[in-house]
């Protein structure tokens, strides 16, 4: 394991935990909660959607 | 129903492509046209709030955290949390080492098997009908 592979462990490790809190509490907002204050305006959706097609191209046309 | 069989369908075709094929390249924008487009046809006049409310929303902060404490920390962890990601790849990707991979070449382990280029196009596919379609007020 590189130290920057450690590094991604810890925050996928806090970004795991922040989920499953956000899960079991109510007045946590979760993931979806996140989501969906992205898709309140067409400002908002608009930049969430210009992320969601700049991460599938990159992901499924370019990375190597 | 006949929706979700024609996305799993499709993931499972894209999940046999390689990311520098033609038909991965024309199949992806293909997508990325349609949800765009749906998301204006679709949505026009249903925003829940305008532009202009929704970048004036996290301002009156003060008035938010007297009244909710625990909901606007979770807010500001969510943001630490996303500041990590963005800020551990952009120093990942500038340095350009092995020792320090960036998201894109981790999630590349997962898309280098069919199944794991499968199933990130499933997730990816259900992202962006959330996004486009989701969360629209009733005409």
């Amino acid at each position: 394991m590189t130290p920057g592979g450690d590094v991604w462990i810890g925050i996928g490790a806090a970004l795991a935990i922040w989920v499953v809190a956000s899960a079991l509490r109510r007045d946590i907002p979760g993931p979806i909660a996140v989501v969906r204050w992205f898709a309140q305006s067409w400002l908002g959706r608009t930049l969430a959607l210009c992320a969601w097609a700049g991460a599938g191209w990159h992901l499924f046309c370019q990375r190597p | 129903m006949a929706l979700v069989a024609a996305g799993a369908a499709f993931s499972w075709w894209e999940g046999g492509l390689h990311q520098y094929s033609s038909a991965a390249h024309w199949s992806i924008a293909a997508v990325i046209a349609l949800v765009l487009s749906a998301a204006v046809a679709f949505g026009w006049g249903r925003q829940a709030a305008t532009a202009g409310a929704w970048v004036r929303g996290p301002l009156p902060v003060r008035r938010h955290l007297a009244e909710r404490r625990r909901a606007s920390v979770a807010v500001v962890i969510w943001i630490v949390l996303a500041l990590a990601v963005v800020g551990w790849d952009l120093n990942s990707f500038v340095h350009q080492s092995h020792d320090l991979p960036t998201l894109s070449s981790i999630v590349g382990h997962v898309t280098s098997s069919r199944a794991g280029r499968a199933g990130t196009v499933a997730v990816w596919l259900v992202v962006g009908a959330a996004l486009g379609l989701g969360w629209r007020r009733r005409r």
